[in-house]
């Protein structure tokens, strides 16, 4: 029993067998979503569901960008996800570097502090966040979900940017200084012109944290003009019954910006998550 | 003046600090006093002390919410490993295409969570959803598939959608494990006579276990705390509020009941729930390997 286990098993064709069921079952729904979007809304409620459109349009897609607020919500999105993940990397390069390269005392417990709130539950702190937001008077403006954003992934990308550069070569940073160049100066001539590709991927990381956040905006602003693409899909959600056509459309934009970052910077991603999980 | 290399760590680490300490810090601290206060948006606030939780903890339908909770956080993570490990020792074996097929395997990563449960509540759908009639062609089920009509195939429903969307993660994570074993261990295992079962029980899985256990502890703690799925696929905690859970309570005392100080008492328990995981995840991070 156990050899013929071992055969099938080590047989060549085993894993690309299994590999082929589970891709298939990890894209079937961008398959779906594909299809429906060009499909009539008519077609998307017909018993038993059709799988190619029957008469392909190319109205939805059309609709979708024109009808609907698409282009101002994949504005806004790219707008806070863009500002947020920008202070959150520059802040986080520096942090991350000083608590790997330059640790001082007490170091180790704001490392322990970073870790600490990661296991803070987002969901927790929207309460707060609203109230003060609220006394700020920065409801239903795009800063307070930036705000609330730098929150999401900063103790993320610290302890990620800090794995990350556990592993940059101590030399080199040396033998700058040794050369006559400043600590600060070390940090900008050698430090992030070597590591800007892992910067980077950490980057590509915190804009899809943001990018695929739905519930901060989706309390902290109810004008449609300033919500973001996440919170804006409910705009296909109707009282008696969901454009789910048109939804597959804004689908589509909604996922193409992360997806094109994401699949750009993935080999840099995969090296940047796991030395941060493998080496701490 | 020059600083020593300490004050200037500590130099350089201030702009991060005070982001901690006004961003993540002072909302932390700030949700605890709220739980202490009857803020229920009706009646002038003050302070009631423990009333709130007083009030969540006796709420006869808590049990079965965390029950539910733990269902699906546990079910989520379970699927999700399970389709990883199997994901990640497929991807280590083939040289030819493995590229191709982690590209399409981690696409689900850039797909919002809401739109997971969208999709998912859409191909579930049994009248017009690709799923039920897909079983229904090969026979294997002679009527539509209605999951949203049974609290145990709803559960199911969004645990498939949360899974689907946190694979992509864990199997990086494993794959790079499975890749960091010095590949001689392998060889060494084959001559002495392991077959491939007898290598994955003692060499692949001893040695990528600590990236393993950190990653799913990771999944772990977000599919608990997290209900965008549940709240898109299955709104109000669906059928029989089957897929309602902690979060999803705690949401709707913030935003339908406008109960601040009660939803404020169940954040504060969602987070030491949290932090009972997280507490094992600490540690073995920070556990030397």
């Amino acid at each position: 029993m156990r050899r013929v286990l071992v055969k099938i098993v080590d047989h060549r064709a085993t894993p690309y067998v299994v590999l082929g069921v589970i891709t298939l079952f990890m894209i079937s729904p961008f398959i779906w979503m594909g299809l429906s979007a060009f499909k009539t809304h008519a077609e998307t409620f017909r018993y038993p569901p059709t799988y190619f459109p029957e008469n392909f349009t190319l109205d939805t897609m059309y609709e979708a960008w024109y009808k609907a607020p698409i282009p101002t919500y994949l504005k806004n999105s790219l707008i806070m996800c863009l500002i947020s993940t920008f202070i959150i990397v520059v802040a986080g390069t520096f942090t991350g570097y000083a608590l790997s390269q330059y640790q001082y005392k007490g170091s180790n417990m704001v490392l322990g502090l970073f870790l600490f709130t990661r296991t803070i539950p987002p969901l927790a702190l929207l309460l707060p966040y609203y109230l003060v937001l609220m006394k700020l008077g920065l409801l239903n403006t795009r800063l307070a979900v930036v705000f609330y954003l730098i929150y999401l992934s900063y103790p993320l990308v610290v302890w990620l940017l800090k794995g990350f550069f556990d592993q940059f070569p101590r030399a080199l940073i040396d033998s700058a200084i040794v050369d006559g160049c400043s600590r600060t100066g070390a940090i900008f001539r050698i430090v992030i012109p070597v590591a800007a590709t892992g910067v980077y991927a950490i980057a590509v990381v915190a804009f899809m944290w943001a990018w695929n956040e739905f519930f901060a905006p989706f309390l902290f602003i109810h004008y449609d003009e300033l919500k973001p693409i996440t919170v804006g899909l409910y705009y296909f959600v109707g009282d008696e019954y969901t454009y789910y056509n048109r939804m597959c459309a804004a689908g589509i934009y909604a996922v193409i910006p992360s997806l094109i970052f994401f699949l750009l910077a993935q080999k840099y991603i995969v090296r940047g998550l796991t030395s941060g999980a493998l080496k701490y | 003046m020059k600083l020593r290399d300490s004050g200037y760590g500590v130099a350089l680490s201030v702009p991060g600090l005070v982001i901690l300490l006004l961003w993540v810090l002072i909302p932390f601290s700030y949700v605890f006093y709220i739980s202490f206060l009857r803020y229920d948006n009706m009646s002038p606030v003050i302070p009631t002390g423990l009333a709130n939780y007083r009030e969540v903890l006796e709420d006869p339908s808590l049990p079965i919410i965390l029950i539910r909770t733990f269902i699906f956080s546990f079910g989520s993570t379970g699927l999700t490993l399970l389709i990883s490990v199997i994901l990640a020792v497929c991807l280590n074996r083939i040289v030819k295409g493995s590229a191709f097929f982690r590209s399409l395997v981690v696409m689900p990563w850039a797909v919002p969570l809401i739109l997971s449960g969208f999709l998912w509540a859409w191909m579930f759908h049994p009248s017009f959803g690709p799923i039920s009639d897909l079983l229904m062609k090969v026979k294997l089920i002679s009527e539509p598939l209605n999951i949203y009509k049974k609290p145990s195939t709803a559960m199911a429903g969004v645990i498939i959608a949360d899974a689907w969307r946190r694979i992509p993660f864990l199997t990086i994570i494993t794959l790079a494990g499975f890749q960091s074993i010095p590949p001689n261990l392998y060889e060494a295992a084959k001559v002495d006579g392991a077959d491939s079962f007898h290598t994955f029980q003692y060499v692949s899985l001893p040695l990528a276990s600590r990236p393993m256990l950190i990653g799913t502890l990771i999944t772990l703690m977000f599919s608990f705390r997290s209900i965008d799925v549940i709240y898109s696929m299955t709104p109000g905690g669906g059928y029989a509020k089957s897929t309602y859970v902690l979060g999803a309570y705690l949401f709707d005392y913030m935003y339908e009941f406008l109960n601040f100080g009660l939803a404020a008492s169940a954040s504060v328990i969602l987070i030491i729930l949290t932090f009972a995981i997280g507490a094992f995840f600490i540690y073995y991070t920070l556990k030397k390997g």
